[in-house]
């Protein structure tokens, strides 16, 4: 699915990701803990596009194309999705109306035929009662105003019904109440088919717990430092990064 | 005459004062004494500082004559859906085969003013000019002095004018550059209520020169909702003075839309006086190329309990400027006045300019006055946040750009002119050219 090749990235001239190397296979799960301002965020970033990162060598592999000669929307209609760890808010904008355009053009890149109203309508519904968002937010804009758990079931809610191939969650779990947590987990169990994958970034072992993993990567001063299984997540929230850091 | 040559105010007054003209006696007089006494304003002029005549004032326009118009030229710039009744002027003359007044009431006057000054002298003379505008500037001088017609709306005490009132203007300089002088007068009498639409189309892409004044009236509990939509083409210019007067628990809503024109100045003058008044003055400005756009008003508070809100919108394309100048005056014995100001610009290149200017007078402690201004590019963040949705770059800038003008056109209460600006709006921005409606329009550059 991807492939990540002494991935380098920088920032205003500051190296953050110092050679990344991670293969994820299709149906696979994999989660990335790591202290704070360690790059994980950076490499979400990178991956989905953002331009105020520099790559400054290094490959990624999507799917078969070479992801990082792609626009970010492409990257998108492509089937990369990434869960952002804060949202953005978009004051005027509906949330149908984003949701929309999102879906409209993601279809059109896809040659497949666009839904009708009453079918993109019923789909809606569908995907919220996923991460039970409450109807209401349909016509309020884009997390403008929402609470932190509400921006990230938003997230989910898209990711649903964007249906990508790949999907990064950055810290979706962060700020969620234990029911949010399992709805939110369980919203990407649902998801999850064998064909597509996921890469988990987050601080606690309990998400591991909903969404389990195959891999677990510690990320450290941007470099995959440890990989291990989830009995890895238990072991960090055991002994803190301090181990790592040395 | 070469280009370069400033055209005189003498010659402004050779080429005007041979119309026949509404006003006489001691109000001409005035307005001749200041045209004598006072000269085309400069970047020097506090309330010009942003707004440059010189170009505009190479053009030797001559006086636009009435012209040949043809009822499908009407039907091409119609709002659909909307039932008004109508008024069509063109270069500043009256065109009564084509105006319509669907509303009849004995009392209720859609006219020309022109005409209602010999019907009904009385009313004529109790409203026109009573705000002494031909003192404000050059322009309303000239204005007063020899405008010759323009539209007259008198709603009587306790009449609700259900359907809207949609006033046309359109210019035409095919054969020369002209300057066009339009006079309205509206006045809302006790308890009345009325929705006006007055929209400015181009009939030529050569250059004109639209002078405009006008003047309305609110008595006692009165609403006026008034709607300015600003359409002419790329070589029109517009001098727009308006003032306004409001008496007791009157309202005054105000919308203004400004999609094209070379120079366009908006004054907007509010005149509180009267007790718990409400003001709701909104406006939206879209100049391309190097377009450029002034808003400037002046409210008066006199009067306690009332309420202004000023909420200003622009979208700078291009070389495109903008001025937004608003400035709020408390008196002293306007307590309790609640006063609002905002104005927000998009700068779409690195080229296009905006200034703004919210000002605050006040001369009483209990008042409760807030204003902001904020000017800046589209959020990047917003932009990458749509992106990475699969939403691309020009779609996502034109679906924040949409929101952006909402706020202000939702304000505006005539549902089908709503749907009509935002589909111009949006045409506009997806760069789809449409015949008519503002001439030119369709090749605005894609935002
Ligand atoms: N715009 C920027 N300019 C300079 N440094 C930046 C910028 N953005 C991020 N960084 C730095 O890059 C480093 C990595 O940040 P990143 O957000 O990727 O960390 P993270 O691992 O996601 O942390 P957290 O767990 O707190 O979310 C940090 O040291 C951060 O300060
Ligand atoms: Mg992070």
């Amino acid at each position: 699915m991807i492939k990540i090749k002494n991935l380098h990235a920088s920032i205003e001239g500051k190296e953050i990701l110092k050679g990344i190397n991670l293969e994820i296979k299709p149906g696979e799960v994999h989660a990335i803990m790591g202290p704070n301002g360690s790059g994980k965020s950076t490499l979400a970033s990178v991956l989905a596009g953002r331009d105020i990162y520099e790559v400054n060598s290094g490959e990624v592999e999507f799917d078969g194309k070479n992801l990082l000669e792609l626009k970010t929307e492409i990257r998108a209609r492509e089937g990369l999705f990434l869960a952002f760890q804060y949202p953005v808010e978009i004051p005027g904008v509906t949330i149908t109306n984003f949701i929309k355009s999102a879906v409209e053009e993601q279809r059109k890149h896809r040659g497949l035929e666009q839904l009708t109203a009453a079918k993109f309508l019923k789909m809606m519904k569908e995907k919220k009662a996923l991460v039970e968002m409450e109807a209401k937010l349909n016509n309020r804009a884009v997390n403008a105003g929402f609470s932190g758990g509400e921006k990230k079931k938003n997230e989910v809610f898209q990711m649903a019904m964007l249906d990508p191939k790949f999907a990064i969650l950055d810290e979706t779990d962060s700020g969620l109440d234990i029911d949010a947590l399992r709805i939110v987990a369980n919203g990407v169990n649902k998801l999850k088919n064998g064909n597509n994958a996921f890469l988990v970034i987050t601080h606690y072992q309990r998400l591991l717990d909903y969404i389990v993993p195959d891999f677990v990567h510690i990320l450290y001063d941007g470099k995959i430092v440890k990989t291990g299984t989830k009995e890895l997540a238990l072991e960090l929230e055991d002994k803190g990064y301090n181990w790592i850091k040395k | 005459m070469s280009l370069n040559k400033k055209i005189t105010k003498e010659y402004y007054n050779d080429i005007l004062k041979n119309n026949v003209s509404l006003a006489e006696g001691v109000i001409k007089q005035s307005a001749e004494n200041y045209i004598k006494n006072n000269d085309f304003p400069t970047t020097k002029d506090e309330n010009w500082r942003k707004t440059n005549l010189t170009n505009l004032l190479k053009h030797q326009f001559s006086c636009a004559k009435k012209v040949n118009f043809e009822e499908q030229t009407l039907s091409a710039f119609n709002i659909s859906g909307l039932k008004a009744n109508i008024l069509v002027f063109v270069n500043g003359y009256f065109y009564q085969e084509y105006s319509k007044i669907i509303e009849k009431n004995n009392s209720l006057q859609i006219e020309s003013i022109c005409r209602i000054k010999e019907k009904n002298p009385e009313i004529f003379e109790k409203y026109f000019n009573k705000t002494n505008i031909e003192n404000a500037n050059i322009f309303t001088a000239f204005n007063t002095a020899y405008a010759q017609d323009g539209a007259f709306v008198y709603i009587p005490k306790n009449k609700i004018v259900k359907n809207s009132i949609h006033i046309y203007n359109f210019t035409d300089g095919n054969t020369q550059k002209t300057i066009s002088q339009v006079r309205n007068l509206f006045i809302a009498e006790e308890n009345s209520e009325a929705k006006i639409i007055q929209s400015f189309h181009s009939l030529s892409i050569n250059y004109t020169l639209s002078n405009i004044v006008t003047e309305i009236f609110l008595e006692q509990n009165s609403k006026i909702n008034f709607n300015t939509f600003q359409g002419e083409g790329d070589d029109a210019h517009q001098i727009n003075n308006i003032q306004v007067v409001q008496k007791r628990n009157s309202s005054f809503s105000n919308n203004i839309a400004t999609l094209c024109g070379s120079l366009v100045r908006n004054d907007l003058g509010v005149k509180i006086d009267g007790e718990g008044c409400e003001t709701d003055l909104n406006g939206l400005y879209l100049p391309d190329r190097e377009q450029h756009i002034d808003n400037t008003i002046f409210v008066q508070h006199l009067k306690p309990h009332s309420y202004s809100n000023q909420l200003y919108r622009g979208i700078i394309d291009n070389k495109a400027s903008s001025v937004f100048f608003g400035k709020v005056l408390v008196g002293e014995g306007a307590v309790k006045t609640f006063a609002e100001q905002n104005n927000n610009t998009v700068l779409l290149t690195k080229y296009a300019k905006s200034h703004s200017k919210p000002q605050l007078e006040i001369y009483n402690d209990d008042v409760k006055c807030s204003h902001g201004s904020t000017t800046g590019q589209l959020d990047k963040d917003a932009l990458f946040y749509m992106q990475t949705r699969g939403i691309g770059e020009k779609r996502a800038k034109i679906l924040l750009l949409n929101a952006f003008a909402a706020e202000v056109l939702d304000k505006i209460k005539i549902d089908t002119y709503k749907n009509y600006l935002k589909f111009l709006i949006d045409k506009r921005m997806t760069g789809e050219k449409i015949s008519g409606h503002c001439y030119k329009m369709g090749e605005c550059r894609v935002y």
